[in-house]
């Protein structure tokens, strides 16, 4: 009985493996979820190097696990398994009952080098400037993460980095309003941003500091455009425990409109733009329907009559902040560095601007990458 | 490339398997030298080109000493420097000491020969048989490259004697019936790594990046007994799946692990812990040296001495020494006691404790680390819990008790006392889908980064 059990297993376990092993081949892949994308810096060339140092095993081992058939049902089911029976911590992020969050923001590395760049930047603009350092979920909500993950707090990274920063950049506090307000819609659940909303509770405050005086909430029409964004936490676990998130649209039907938007690439080819397009909550990322595209530069100019003119430098925690500025300059420049592959100076000048404004999540701020391309 | 890979596990090992029963007739042993040189090269095209010069040299060494054996000090000459590289090899990759080397000869960034530390035991191994005349200089490249890189026992062993291993060669049974025991082991090794030492492994580095200062001792008795149980569990899984591959080929190697955690001496646990590199050391260190010495003490000494650079082996500093000093003195200190009568739980207690007390320094980066860390395990901290040690507790008990039953023989002796009973004949039924069930629980785990690559040391 025992040689048939073998040969059972023999025969089940060979046609198991080689049935993955062709559908991994000639299997086609269409999904494309964010992970896949972040998963292609793994891919390199085949060649003699890696060959010989063994990258290429890597970009074999990376291409199988793209490609292996039904992968997103194994991971949802990996992130099921391991919150029944583990500690719910999968891939790197919290899986709570309520939401996602990103489990290993005490192993970011230090900012100060990002400060260092910043402050170069800043000695070369006459104008004033302005930072945001924005938490994300796991800083405003890190109450429900174990303490142990904890070591480094990301209200403490925030303070590090703006004592590097120096007085010169006028810091904005958006750590503690945020924290405040955190009974509310303010992050999603799916993903490390906040949500327009919690834009809104910052936008306040740093329109103040800007000189101006805030659009009240009760001005604004708001649209739910989608309630069903899934974010970076989302494609890292499958997990659909918790509920997808909505994507809100602000509008001050009186107010000031965008009159023209041109983006312009690496090149200075200049193309027409938009923000806030409805078209592109059909793509990959439904986040993108704020700003979108990969540009390193948009220029916005709006029905505005003040003559007044912001420069704004911003990671993707820029992108839902820019409708509440529509409303107070006639013209603002966007500035994305994780696009950006030329010299700053070729794309713009900043001294056309009296007003400069960065926005940045603190992940972003500690990738000093983003920073070393404003002083190329 | 290792075992616990989507690459491996649905690419090279039903592929590999295909490829040599495609083979198997013409050229039995060609074969698996080739399939073992493409699972080198697809690890790195370097790790290959160095494990045929590793192979050459050696097999070289083994042949001119064979040939020079009239000349004692040619043969010695020769004996000496085939040893000496194949030590400073090890000593190359796995000491930061001779990076400016590394250089010289292109060692591309973070390479590292896995698996060096069982084949260079195999090769000294061979190097002294043939020196002392135990065994005859193999002749044949091909059998001596599969002895050196046989992908089976490439990462994990076991380390077997030259003599073994030929006659596995010769004696090989495959077929259907032995891919079939081949996927079960393979399974369960694959089970060990992934289910178990993977989670445990989380609860380990949890509490390991908790600031010392601020540990509760239960906190820390938490982290070490899951370093202690993922570390069985990774170096016994690795096996278990190499293993299990050679069970496809026809290759029946002996076990490395035999229920070791839980034996009732300590004197058993050092009998079922890495059964093969225990005995390495005995073979050609231990005994040599002894049989010098009458007196007890000094034997005595050498055996806990033994057991030192046992321990360095595995991690190749002061640390892994004081471990196998600890476990070797732990031995020395029972057997003076062995007359005494003691109940079977008090000795799986005192066992236990001694091995957890020993892998507290296996687990430091360094010395004052692990004292630190003993200190608090025994409350130096003045906290004995807090609230995350019951979130540790609350977290990983599933896993915990999983594993603590996995680490003991109580399944096994359920199997073998059952005789023929119904319970033996129903686990044997449903085998297959058991194997299967465990084949896709793995999968699930390693589905997102596609392979399972923490093996807590760098053997």
């Amino acid at each position: 009985m025992k040689n048939t059990a073998s040969k059972v297993t023999a025969i089940v376990m060979l046609a198991f493996v080689s049935f993955f092993l062709v559908f991994t081949i000639i299997g086609h892949k269409t999904n494309s979820s964010s992970y896949e994308q972040d998963s292609s810096e793994h891919i390199t060339e085949l060649s003699f190097e890696t060959l010989i140092d063994g990258r290429f095993s890597d970009t074999l081992n990376t291409l199988i696990t793209r490609n292996f058939p039904a992968r997103n049902s194994w991971i949802a089911a990996n992130s099921a398994f391991q919150a029944q029976f583990n500690e719910s911590i999968v891939n790197g992020v919290y899986v709570d009952e309520k939401m996602l969050l990103n489990a290993e923001i005490s192993l970011r590395p230090s900012s100060e080098k990002s400060a260092q760049e910043i402050k170069k930047f800043r000695s070369l603009y006459s104008g004033a400037m302005y930072f945001v350092a924005v938490p994300t979920s796991s800083g405003v909500y890190e109450e429900y993460l174990p303490k142990y993950l904890l070591s480094n707090p990301e209200s403490r990274q925030i303070n590090t980095f703006y004592n590097s920063l120096g007085a010169d950049i006028r810091q904005i506090d958006a750590y503690n309003i945020l924290k405040m307000l955190n009974e509310n819609y303010i992050y999603y659940r799916n993903d490390t941003k906040w949500t327009s909303y919690g834009a809104y509770c910052v936008y306040r405050t740093v329109i103040q500091k800007l000189g101006f005086i805030p659009i009240a909430y009760d001005k604004y029409t708001i649209e739910h455009v989608t309630n069903e964004f899934r974010g970076t936490l989302y494609s890292k676990t499958l997990y659909s425990g918790v509920k997808p998130d909505m994507i809100d649209s602000y509008k001050f039907s009186s107010g000031a409109e965008i009159a023209e938007c041109i983006g312009f690439d690496n090149n200075g080819q200049a193309q027409k733009q938009t923000i806030c397009d409805k078209k592109r909550l059909d793509s990959g990322n439904k986040y993108d329907f704020y700003a979108g595209g990969e540009l390193p530069l948009l220029k916005i100019s709006t029905s505005v009559n003040n003559e007044r003119k912001i420069l704004v430098i911003k990671d993707s925690f820029g992108d839902c902040f820019l409708p509440f500025l529509v409303q107070h300059y006639s013209e603002i420049a966007v500035v994305s560095p994780e696009n950006l592959e030329c010299s700053l100076s070729e794309l713009i000048n900043t001294e056309d601007y009296e007003q400069m404004l960065f926005i940045f999540g603190i992940d972003s701020i500690s990738d000093s990458s983003n920073f070393e391309k404003l002083n190329l | 490339m290792v075992y616990s890979s989507l690459l491996f596990i649905y690419g090279f090992f039903p592929l590999s398997i295909m490829i040599y029963y495609i083979f198997r007739r013409k050229f039995p042993n060609g074969v698996l030298l080739i399939l073992s040189m493409i699972f080198c090269g697809i690890i790195s095209v370097y790790f290959l080109m160095f494990m045929i010069l590793y192979t050459a040299v050696n097999f070289a060494a083994c042949n001119f000493i064979e040939k020079k054996r009239s000349s004692k000090s040619v043969s010695g000459i020769i004996f000496y420097s085939a040893v000496i590289f194949d030590i400073a090899a090890i000593f190359t990759f796995r000491t930061d000491f001779f990076s400016g080397f590394k250089e010289l000869i292109y060692v591309p960034d973070g390479f590292f020969p896995i698996g060096i530390s069982f084949f260079t035991l195999s090769a000294v191994g061979t190097l002294i048989d043939v020196y002392f005349g135990r065994l005859k200089a193999e002749k044949n490249i091909v059998k001596f490259g599969l002895y050196i890189m046989f992908f089976p026992r490439l990462l994990m062993g076991p380390v077997l004697r030259y003599s073994s291993f030929i006659k596995m060669l010769k004696n090989r049974r495959d077929g259907l019936n032995e891919i079939g025991i081949g996927f079960t082991v393979f399974v369960k090794g694959l089970a060990k790594k992934v289910i178990a030492a993977d989670s445990l492994y989380m609860l380990y580095s949890a509490v390991h990046g908790i600031d010392i200062e601020n540990m509760t001792a239960l906190t820390a008795w938490i982290g070490i007994t899951a370093y202690l149980l993922c570390l069985y569990f990774t170096l016994s899984g690795f096996s278990d799946m190499g293993i299990g591959i050679g069970y496809c080929f026809g290759f029946r190697f002996p076990q490395s692990f035999n229920y070791p955690l839980f034996s009732t001496k300590i004197r058993y646990f050092t009998t079922r812990w890495h059964i093969q590199i225990i005995q390495w050391f005995r073979r050609y260190i231990t005994k040599p040296l002894s049989s010098r010495f009458n007196n007890k003490i000094i034997k005595k000494l050498i055996f806990i001495a033994v057991w030192g650079l046992f321990g360095f082996w595995y991690t190749f500093s002061i640390n892994g020494v004081v471990w196998g000093a600890i476990i070797g003195s732990a031995v020395t200190i029972e057997n003076h006691f062995s007359n005494e009568k003691i109940l079977n739980i008090t000795g799986i207690i005192y066992t236990f404790l001694a091995v957890v007390i020993a892998s507290v320094f296996l687990s430091g980066s360094d010395l004052s680390y692990s004292l630190k860390y003993l200190l608090v395990m025994l409350g130096g901290n003045r906290a004995f819990a807090d609230s995350l040690s019951f979130y540790f507790i609350k977290s990983y008990i599933v896993i915990l008790l999983i594993s603590v039953y996995a680490a003991t023989s109580l399944f096994r002796n359920l199997m073998i006392r059952s005789g023929r009973t119904w319970i033996r004949n129903a686990v044997v039924i449903v085998s297959p889908a058991i194997v299967m069930a465990f084949m896709i629980i793995c999968t699930i785990m390693i589905s997102y980064s596609g392979s399972s690559e923490m093996i807590l040391l760098r053997l």
